[in-house]
């Protein structure tokens, strides 16, 4: 129990080192944060775009750049991009590394959101869509107030995963020199050279992360599922 | 035949593919009219009456609805589409929305009525087909006949001067076929002209002002109720009524 104690002060109490952790803890959240917007935003458009071109046939190009996007970015690992767009596209630029990383990980979250979007609208059924249209309403106005929400409510439970896996991604952010949790847990690990403490604090860290972004998640699909009484 | 001409198809043609569904349908339909449209299954019955709101694009002929020529290029589809109404055989009404909300989306969304005229008009409509207390529900809570009287609520909302109804009563339980035909027959009393592909034989003699026979793409044989189902002349239909009826 000494023992314990005297680690947990070495590693998180002296040189306040626990400031590392709380560094890495806030970046982590900046960076997740804003790359799931992103994510949803970039997703959500490419989603309607491919869909939009399976039904109607039409944006032929918009649909051709989607593919490219979704083969590139499926196709190759997550750190391969943050690397190139930190040190090939924005090398000459000096912008802040969250922000590097807030475009690396939206930009490859939107891709998995993406396909995930629109296997939900896939899910809804085509007569939704025709009851829409038959009334009068036009492609837009059926997709946005009956087909969306709809597929909306399918996904939740991927996107939600979607969100679980892209938060745990950003601790490869050290790559790049960014202090995020699993970084911060790091550089303590380097000063102190014992490993247990800080490696355990960061995954609980991450832990708790989850688990509450899951409740959340849980909590909106119960909300949503009221019309299933 | 009575009154105007409101529905004129002519030559109408549809092809998926290889395959000829429609080879060629011409017919009119008047104001107040009731047309029953009987024939075997994929002799293409429903692809007329999809083709007639342009939920499937025909390959060939034409359809004028109140005088114009709704398959020439550059008709607005959406303003046709909501002069005619539409049910269908699964219902479709959004999962998503409660049934006020089903009622009400299209007139209020298309601008043709303020959220409060809408709810009105919804209650009024409710009252009619019966389900007053409903108004709050979702789609999931109703048994599949009330799922389709609010379906017929929903496309009445739009004041249409033509219903198309796809074999409203085939996906229903027996004992709910009754009560959508029941609420169909009102309509019909009320001069709505109706046009409706339907396997209930019993309907189609009671309540049609013309019954049509379709199969293999085209018109056999239409004619009175009671011609039409007392004399087939075409032996095609006598085949097909002798092993329905």
């Amino acid at each position: 129990m000494q023992n314990f104690i005297n680690e947990f002060t070495l590693n998180f109490i002296e040189k306040n080192r626990y400031q590392y952790i709380i560094e890495g803890f806030v970046n982590t959240l900046i960076i997740s944060l804003f790359a799931v917007l992103v994510g949803i935003v970039i997703g959500f458009l490419v989603a309607i775009i491919r869909s939009s071109h399976d039904k109607t046939g039409r944006m032929k190009a918009g649909n051709f750049i989607c593919r490219i996007y979704l083969t590139v970015m499926r196709g190759t690992p997550t750190m391969i991009q943050l690397l190139i767009i930190y040190y090939v596209i924005f090398a000459t630029v000096n912008i802040p590394k969250v922000f590097v990383a807030v475009v690396a990980f939206g930009l490859n979250s939107g891709a998995y959101v993406a396909e995930i979007v629109r296997s939900g609208i896939m899910s809804v059924d085509e007569g939704q869509f025709e009851a829409g249209r038959s009334l009068g309403l036009n492609y837009r106005q059926t997709m946005q107030f009956i087909v969306m929400p709809q597929a909306f409510k399918n996904v939740l439970p991927a996107l939600g995963n979607e969100f679980i896996v892209l938060l745990k991604e950003t601790s490869i952010s050290g790559y790049i020199g960014l202090t995020d949790l699993t970084h911060g847990g790091d550089i303590i690990r380097g000063i102190t050279f014992s490993a247990f403490m800080p490696l355990v604090a960061v995954a609980l860290i991450y832990l708790l992360l989850v688990t509450g972004l899951s409740w959340c998640v849980n909590k909106l699909e119960r909300r949503l599922r009221v019309n299933e009484r | 035949m009575s009154g105007n001409v409101l529905l004129e198809v002519k030559d109408l043609r549809k092809d998926f593919g290889d395959h000829s569904v429609l080879q060629g349908i011409s017919t009119q339909i008047c104001q107040g009219e009731v047309v029953a449209i009987i024939g075997p299954s994929g002799c293409g019955k429903s692809t007329f009456l999809r083709s007639l709101n342009l939920l499937e694009t025909p390959t060939g002929g034409s359809v004028i609805f109140e005088g114009k020529e709704i398959t020439a290029p550059g008709t607005d589809v959406n303003k046709i589409r909501q002069k005619i109404g539409m049910v269908f055989q699964q219902f479709n009404l959004f999962a998503n929305l409660t049934i006020e909300d089903n009622i009400t989306l299209a007139p209020v969304k298309l601008g043709l009525m303020d959220k409060e005229q809408a709810q009105k008009r919804a209650k009024e409509l409710l009252g009619r087909v019966g389900l007053p207390d409903k108004a709050d529900a979702y789609p999931a809570m109703l048994s599949g006949g009330q799922k389709q009287r609010i379906a017929i609520a929903r496309s009445l909302a739009m004041n249409p001067d033509v219903m198309l109804f796809d074999e409203p009563t085939s996906a229903l339980d027996p004992e709910m076929v009754g009560e959508v035909l029941e609420l169909m027959k009102e309509l019909a009393a009320d001069g709505m002209t109706m046009v409706v592909v339907t396997h209930e034989m019993g309907f189609a003699r009671e309540v049609a002002t013309r019954v049509m026979f379709i199969d293999e793409g085209v018109i056999c044989e239409e004619n009175t109720p009671q011609e039409f189902f007392e004399h087939p002349r075409n032996q095609r239909l006598q085949d097909f009524l002798s092993k329905v009826l």
